[in-house]
């Protein structure tokens, strides 16, 4: 060991340097794990998520007598879009538009009695849409059309239809599992083809059954004969969907909107607050260990603090006499993040057991980002103390 | 290397009478790199106080004190290390030894900053200064007189244009002064180096030197 080195360590206090160690660990398995835990969960929650972004709003018009009685417009006109494009809260704004030929859809399955119903589809535009773009594809060779329906249609049937019919219940992941033929006529006899349907997401948001827009286009332009609508539902983006000033519009205009969504986003809220205060919690703790290995160093270097002047006096210069300090931060500090990181995805492997037995699908392994994150911390304490060692070397010298 | 003092006084001396000081009544004292110079003078009188001025370890005196025409007080940090190691060697009054390492890691402390003596020479050194056997005990378990010749030896272990001596031999008896004078001396000569030695009263030194009376 270097002569140096052997002088300047001999001051040092094993028990505040072990605190330190401990103190600073505990705050970083529990920053590290809140980190990991958080990112699980995101994912978790994220495969639950609507498949339109909380920030879009659907728009529709409240049903009327009027509209029942064919004297009110239950489509947006023209003007009206207009008029929404122009509020200051809106961004951007689409029209759904809708089929203009009769489709009906039905079952070829033997473990499901023959089922047809009359349907009507609507389309947005694709980046309105969160479902995985190869799922989302609508492809003339291939033939399969992708399909989002209500979350209530697949709970009207698991709740209430299977049940009371003696059919099995669905689970969602299954869904897309589901063979069903999709039939869309063209105008006049026989004018008709099959195509393969499939469900490839639920939506709470939106009461209707969505296609990808370049299908509806291509199939309006080639089965269609109704006569064009005008869009009953509207999709608006804003980038604060909780401003008051578009619930004011929406209801002075009498339209109406889904506020249910409200519900699902406030799970995700405690569950942000609970991990916040976890990660508060840990911060504080680095922080306070950080101040104690400040506090440890500092300790050391003014109880040496008679060597150091002598060091001085023989012609070191201070940065040669803070090596000694810094080579123990360093040592510290790489321990700090090898065990920390040790800990950490170790509890992440319990966690990923815990979370299998609820089937809950986690990462074992810690992510990227938690690496990056210890690694940043490390070196920003490693600086801080670093400074403040030579500093306090160099005031000595003086 | 030459170092000169102007007018230079540290602040405690202003107190007390000067009067025939040849040093803090001086108007320029010249000290030149290659000859010796013998500081004599009773306790109080600033011995220490000059070699530390010189040394850089004090800043409070009025006047200019200057090596190679730089002004010591406008000199870095980082210029009064390199000066130390390699220019300027100081055998403390208070040695400065660190009483948890051997009397040989002590020198080596020295040594390795400048790689200047090899470890044979180094121990030859202490035999002629008859601390060989001592030289793997902790500094801080010999003598005051043991200590001395390890301080003697350490400052020699640098390459050096001056050697500042603060009473070195204070606690020696006549024999082993004169024997560890010898060898400052010759280490001195093979640098061409400078020395300036203070002393309560050695007034019989061998060798040619100027003597400076505070």
């Amino acid at each position: 060991m270097r002569l140096i080195n052997r002088i300047l360590w001999k001051d040092h206090s094993r028990a505040h340097l072990l605190g330190a160690f401990l103190g600073t660990l505990a705050g970083f398995v529990l920053l590290l794990g809140g980190i990991q835990f958080y990112m699980d969960i995101k994912s978790v929650l994220t495969e639950n998520r609507d498949l339109l972004d909380p920030e879009y709003i659907v728009i529709n018009k409240k049903v009327n007598i009027g509209q029942t009685l064919g004297l009110d417009l239950a489509g947006f006109s023209e003007k009206e879009i207009e008029e929404i494009k122009a509020q200051p809260f809106a961004d951007q704004v689409a029209a759904f538009i809708s089929n203009e030929f009769p489709v009906s859809a039905y079952t070829e399955n033997e473990r499901f009695p023959d089922f047809i119903t009359e349907l009507f589809f609507e389309a947005i535009p694709d980046e309105y849409i969160d479902v995985k773009s190869e799922d989302w594809q609508w492809d003339p060779e291939k033939g399969i059309i992708p399909v989002i329906i209500p979350q209530d249609y697949l709970n009207l049937y698991n709740f209430g239809f299977a049940p009371s019919q003696g059919l099995p219940q669905i689970p969602k992941g299954v869904v897309s599992m589901i063979n069903f033929k999709l039939r869309l006529r063209g105008e006049g006899r026989g004018n008709y083809e099959d195509y393969q349907g499939r469900i490839v997401g639920f939506s709470n948001r939106v009461s209707s059954i969505l296609v990808p827009l370049d299908f509806l286009e291509w199939a309006n332009q080639k089965y269609g004969y109704f006569k064009k609508n005008d869009p009953s539902q509207i999709i608006l983006v804003s980038k604060d969907p909780t401003d008051p000033s578009i619930i004011r519009f929406i209801e002075e205009k009498g339209y109406d909107t889904i506020r249910e969504k409200l519900k699902s986003s406030r799970m995700n809220i405690i569950l942000k607050f609970v991990i916040s205060f976890l990660v508060i919690v840990a911060a504080i703790i680095i922080g306070l260990a950080f101040l104690v290995f400040l506090l440890s160093l500092q300790l050391m270097i003014s109880r040496s603090s008679d060597k150091i002047k002598r060091l001085s006096k023989l012609g070191f210069h201070y940065r040669e006499i803070s090596r000694p300090y810094i080579l123990l931060l360093l040592l510290l500090m790489a321990g700090i993040t090898g065990f920390s990181l040790l800990l950490t995805s170790l509890l992440a492997g319990q966690l990923h057991q815990t979370a299998e037995t609820w089937s809950l699908n986690i990462s074992s392994s810690l992510h990227g980002i938690i690496y990056a994150f210890a690694l940043g911390l490390i070196l920003l304490i490693s600086a801080a103390n670093m400074a403040a060692i030579l500093i306090s070397t160099k005031k000595l010298c003086k | 290397m030459t170092i000169r003092l102007e007018k230079m006084i540290p602040l405690p001396m202003l107190e007390q009478d000067t009067g025939d000081s040849e040093v803090w009544e001086a108007d320029s004292l010249l000290l030149e790199q290659g000859k010796s110079y013998v500081v004599e003078a009773p306790s109080g009188r600033g011995k220490t106080s000059l070699l530390s001025v010189i040394y850089g370890l004090r800043t409070d005196y009025r006047g200019t004190v200057t090596i190679d025409d730089r002004d010591l007080s406008t000199l870095s940090m980082k210029e009064w290390s390199a000066l130390r190691k390699n220019k300027l060697s100081f055998i403390f009054q208070g040695l400065e030894l660190f009483d948890e390492l051997t009397a040989l890691e002590n020198i080596h402390l020295k040594n390795e900053q400048t790689a200047c003596h090899s470890r044979d020479r180094i121990l030859e050194m202490a035999g002629v200064l008859g601390i060989e056997q001592f030289l793997h005990r902790k500094a801080g378990i010999l003598s005051f007189g043991q200590q001395q010749r390890v301080a003697i030896i350490r400052a020699l272990c640098q390459p050096f244009d001056f050697l500042l001596a603060d009473e070195c031999f204070s606690h020696m008896d006549r024999a082993i002064s004169l024997t560890a004078y010898q060898l400052i001396r010759r280490e001195c000569d093979a640098r061409s180096a400078g020395l300036i030695l203070t002393s309560l009263n050695e007034t019989d030194l061998p060798h040619t030197h100027t003597r400076l009376k505070l």
